[in-house]
């Protein structure tokens, strides 16, 4: 007899999703889905909407990205406008973006993933929790806590909100920033450094133990995207995209939101409400493609900051190549905070950094405009059309998690195939199959642009598809 | 300046101030900013407890938790003192209850307050909207002058 097995919900992650997995008459895993179970729909009801409300309403997208939708979405608008954003400005969102980078991987890292990374993927799931983190090793509590607070406290600062700030607007910024603000970043940033080098300190510490699931967590050639500046350095905010394969060449570059229509696509599977993103010329799935931290540093040649880089050398001597495994999503994400935050002085000691000036201005000048940056899961795309009122007639969001589809699906099946034998699994296997979706970091609040928190169930099924098992955290 | 008046206060305020009455936490924290007699309290409103919290926690000496509750007549007031308590976060580990940020603090900083309570008021509607319902509407002063005594106590 077959067999399915459910995860539903699988837990810690940001938004509703279920696993299944199939068995075959011999017990044996046959297919493994990971579905995203539930839709929200901004796209339609921008419908009508004047552009310049866009930033502040896509922003309401997601409680952990917003700075994203807030940058990508401006963007779009100030394609429509025409404009370019003043200096400072754009400096200025470029270290809302790095702060909220550094707030979104401290989550990921330290109250999502240190669980299974510290406790064990087989440590008791009555304490594979913060709680259980916090009490085995409260110097990286403290650190998790303080490195969240430090990027949530810059968003508050120059919003004045720390989710959902307003303060980015087609054109720039609303306020420029001030002395007393920029001090008290600047005051912040020593402790937030002490913070990584303990939190990298530990995970290098434990990377070893991990062999197994390095190896088959997501361990598969594939296409990476992300942007990247001409000098081959990060980029989270501006820049251009590129696209490599699995042996690092490129396939694309240079690419920017108005390219969309020609080279990204969007395919939809019936059990999923995520779509599935893939460069159309090399079609869906084959041009399936993963985005966020891991494809980021597979594509920078150089982080562009001191102790980043150095980070980076050591990062790229997982592989030869493109690192592979996306249980390295993991590492990616802490170089990358390194990079945040020693980008953000770099970004304070900019000489203009106090200007006053902010703000463009500028009315509808094209009757389409779209916008990209790097949102801590990957790359965030937005696209409108307008009127000639300036009201949105269309609207299209291309989220990091959508792009991450393919290669999540892909992981769970590998991962379930890897440890599930003849019918037989413990929790710690489900947990295993739950962390390789956890490695991605999936937003999927945003990938359907989803209502609600995030639980997620798994299902074993027989072939006959009847329900053998099922998970629910 | 005497013992009494150095104390460390801070006001949690939680709730959705979209969402109808879950936004009672927020209206009660904007009367308590604008009464001068509370000018030496931190005001924090959130829309989850999250561990973040936990610092500002442990450097208080008095904490309320305010917010809307579900499980109790609309308008109706419970006032509790509150403690640590470990729990298991469940599914989603960035939101926690009072009790549980009292124990992270606890642990993560070995300090708590030397008095710490929740007051919810009782909700009647959780739907979209930025106004209070009447009862939930008629329960804000009485719980921000529970507030002023249990700050000025």
């Amino acid at each position: 007899m077959s067999q399915t097995i459910a995860i539903d919900p699988v837990t810690r992650l940001e938004g509703h999703g279920k696993i299944t997995i199939h068995l075959d008459h011999q017990g044996e895993v046959e297919d493994a889905r990971f579905h995203v179970t539930q839709v929200r729909g901004f796209e339609r009801f921008a419908q009508g909407r004047p552009f310049y409300e866009m930033p502040s309403l896509m922003a309401r997208v997601c409680g952990i990205c917003p700075v994203s939708h807030l940058i990508a979405s401006a963007k779009a608008c100030e394609a429509v406008m025409s404009v370019r954003i003043p200096h400072t400005a754009a400096q200025l969102r470029r270290m809302l973006n790095l702060a909220q980078m550094v707030q979104s991987h401290a989550l990921s890292f330290f109250y999502l993933a240190s669980p299974d990374l510290l406790l064990g993927m087989e440590s008791d799931p009555k304490t594979r929790h913060i709680f259980g983190v916090v009490a085995e090793k409260p110097e990286l509590g403290r650190a998790g806590v303080a490195l969240r607070r430090f990027g949530q406290h810059i968003i508050e600062l120059l919003g004045n909100k720390r989710v959902h700030p307003g303060w980015v607007i087609p054109g720039g910024v609303t306020e420029p920033l001030t002395v007393a603000k920029r001090d008290e970043i600047l005051k912040m940033i020593p402790a937030a450094h002490a913070g990584m080098k303990l939190a990298l300190s530990a995970y290098k510490q434990i990377a070893d133990q991990f062999a197994e699931e390095i190896e088959v967590f997501a361990n598969f050639p594939s296409y990476y995207m992300s942007l990247v500046n001409e000098d081959e350095s990060i980029e989270f905010t501006d820049g251009a995209l590129r696209l490599i394969d699995a042996a690092g060449d490129t396939v694309d570059e240079g690419l920017t939101a108005t390219h969309f229509t020609e080279k990204i696509g969007e395919a939809v599977e019936p059990y999923s409400f995520t779509k599935f993103t893939y460069y159309k010329p090399l079609g869906y799935p084959e041009g399936s493609y993963r985005v966020g931290s891991l494809a980021r540093l597979n594509i920078a040649k150089t982080m562009g900051t001191p102790k980043a880089d150095k980070e980076l050398v050591e990062f790229k001597k997982l592989a030869k190549g493109p690192v592979q495994s996306s249980f390295h999503y993991h590492h990616a994400r802490l170089v990358e905070m390194v990079y945040c935050i020693e980008k953000i002085e770099q970004i304070l000691s900019d000489p203009l950094i106090l200007d006053k000036h902010v703000r463009a201005a500028a009315g509808v000048n094209r009757f389409e405009g779209a916008g990209q940056a790097e949102a801590p899961r990957g790359t965030l795309m937005h696209h409108y059309k307008v009127d000639e009122n300036g009201l949105i007639t269309w609207a299209n969001l291309v989220i990091a998690t959508g792009q991450n589809n393919r290669a999540m699906n892909q992981g769970v099946l590998q991962v379930a195939k890897h440890y599930i034998k003849g019918g037989k699994f413990t929790e710690g296997i489900l947990n295993r199959v739950e962390a390789v979706v956890r490695t991605f970091d999936p937003c999927l609040s945003c990938s359907t642009h989803a209502l609600g928190q995030m639980p997620l169930s798994i299902e074993l099924r027989s072939a006959e598809n009847a329900l053998l098992a099922e998970v629910h955290r | 300046m005497t013992n009494h008046e150095k104390r460390r206060k801070l006001l949690l305020a939680c709730g959705n101030a979209l969402r109808s009455d879950d936004g009672v936490g927020a209206e009660i924290a904007a009367e308590i900013a604008q009464d001068t007699a509370c000018a030496d309290m931190k005001i924090v409103v959130v829309q989850q407890f999250t561990p973040e919290l936990a610092e500002m926690i442990a450097n208080s000496d008095l904490v309320a938790f305010v917010d809307a509750a579900a499980n109790i007549p609309a308008g109706e007031i419970s006032m509790r003192s509150a403690h640590p308590e470990t729990e298991e976060p469940g599914s989603f580990t960035h939101h926690l209850s009072p009790a549980a940020l009292l124990a992270l603090s606890e642990t993560l900083y070995g300090k708590l307050p030397a008095r710490a309570i929740t007051l919810t008021v009782g909700a009647l509607s959780f739907e979209l909207g930025e106004s209070l319902t009447k009862p939930v509407r008629a329960a804000v002063p009485v719980v921000v002058g529970k507030l002023r005594r249990f700050f000025s106590d």
